[in-house]
């Protein structure tokens, strides 16, 4: 399964793009300025749908993955959600860093 | 409002009271005291600042320096849109193009006055900290997408963003669509401290910057109508304000280097400014 937009309540503010692990959703390449998902690198996380302000991106149960291209795609959200959880404890770590040095004055 | 008005208030620098002082410019004594209350001057950053609230709740300065980073620019939304509700009458737009500037300028003024209020609820006074926007000029990631959406002679950033075109696909959809992260974040962070008015405040100017978002999408559309040069225009600029705001923050998407390496494909001469249309 993955997911799609409907375009009619889609107002382009990219969050869910933003928010996809994988890349999946595109706007700049489609050439009709719409928010549009490829669904064979979607793999129904859901964060899109946490996201959306307009909640109109909804289930694609038509869509029956590839095993190869969903392992693929898996393996990209695995990679990008390193490189969130590293952002995050970084963002934290300096935080922190910031909390002692006022704490210590 | 005749076209000498317009053209007036284009000469008018931006003004507040108190006045504006951009983070950017600020001397160093100023640092000095931003690091005897942040643990450094650098810690003015607002991703930071609501993890330091997050670190330690119990601080109020730490809320206070996120509010007014915030408030800042609420302030400088109430110069940006008022002064379209001014300019665009020398344009060709929709009339309720102009309305919808006007709504979102008393849209701006709310959110300064309930931001305001918030601060004043910690002890905190606007100007107390610097500016992270100061109204009119645009910062550089706006002035970088004006630029790559083609405006005609590339002068000073705010003749850039002047363009109702321009300035829509840049400031209502990438830059309001971008804040709805921080807003939607700064509620969340209300919540999880207990600061009920912080989460209440930061989830109204959410539902304001959807309908911003969705008023600038709705109208960059009408202006593109049946004109795939100008949906280009307003789709490059847009993708320049996104590319800058990535490099800053040192993450780009693949969709941002697939657009740009198609552009190169094509062969665009847009960067290097193409005409302005005479009428929408």
């Amino acid at each position: 399964m993955a997911v799609r937009i409907e375009l009619g309540p889609c107002i382009n503010c990219g969050l869910c793009r933003r928010a996809c692990p994988t890349d999946a959703i595109h706007f700049f390449t489609t050439h009709h300025r719409t928010h549009v998902v490829d669904p064979a690198a979607c793999i129904d996380c859901d964060l899109c749908v946490k996201v959306c302000p307009e909640d109109c991106i909804v289930p694609d149960a038509g869509y029956v993955h590839d095993p190869g291209e969903l392992a693929e795609a898996k393996a990209k959200a695995r990679s990008w959600a390193g490189v969130q959880l590293r952002t995050r404890e970084q963002l934290r770590s300096r935080a922190a860093a910031a909390v002692a040095a006022v704490t210590s004055r | 409002m005749s076209r000498a008005l317009a053209e007036q208030i284009r000469t008018i620098p931006s003004q507040r009271e108190p006045a504006y002082r951009p983070a950017m410019f600020i001397d160093d004594e100023e640092r000095k005291r931003l690091a005897a209350k942040l643990g450094d001057a650098a810690n003015y950053d607002l991703q930071l600042l609501r993890a330091m609230v997050a670190a330690d709740p119990s601080n109020i300065e730490f809320r206070k320096a996120l509010v007014s980073g915030i408030v800042s620019a609420e302030y400088a939304g109430i110069d940006a849109f008022s002064r379209k509700v001014c300019e665009w009458q020398t344009w060709p737009v929709p009339w309720e193009l102009i309305m919808a500037m006007a709504r979102q300028t008393w849209d701006e003024v709310r959110h300064a006055q309930l931001g305001t209020g918030l601060l004043e609820s910690y002890g905190g006074k606007v100007g107390e900290y610097p500016d992270t926007l100061a109204g009119s000029p645009p910062n550089e990631a706006s002035q970088a997408a004006a630029r790559a959406g083609g405006i005609a002679g590339g002068g000073p950033g705010t003749d850039m963003m002047r363009d109702p075109l321009i300035s829509l696909s840049v400031t209502n959809v990438a830059l309001e669509g971008a804040a709805l992260d921080l807003f939607k974040g700064t509620s969340e962070l209300g919540r999880k401290v207990g600061d009920d008015l912080m989460q209440l405040v930061y989830d109204y100017n959410w539902a304001d910057e959807v309908t911003h978002t969705a008023i600038g999408d709705y109208f960059v559309k009408a202006l593109c109508e049946d004109n795939p040069a100008e949906e280009e225009r307003a789709l490059r600029a847009h993708a320049m304000f996104e590319a800058m705001r990535a490099r800053l923050s040192g993450q780009q998407s693949e969709e941002i280097r697939t657009f740009f390496a198609e552009e190169v494909e094509r062969g665009t001469a847009a960067l290097a400014g193409s005409a302005a249309p005479a009428s929408y």
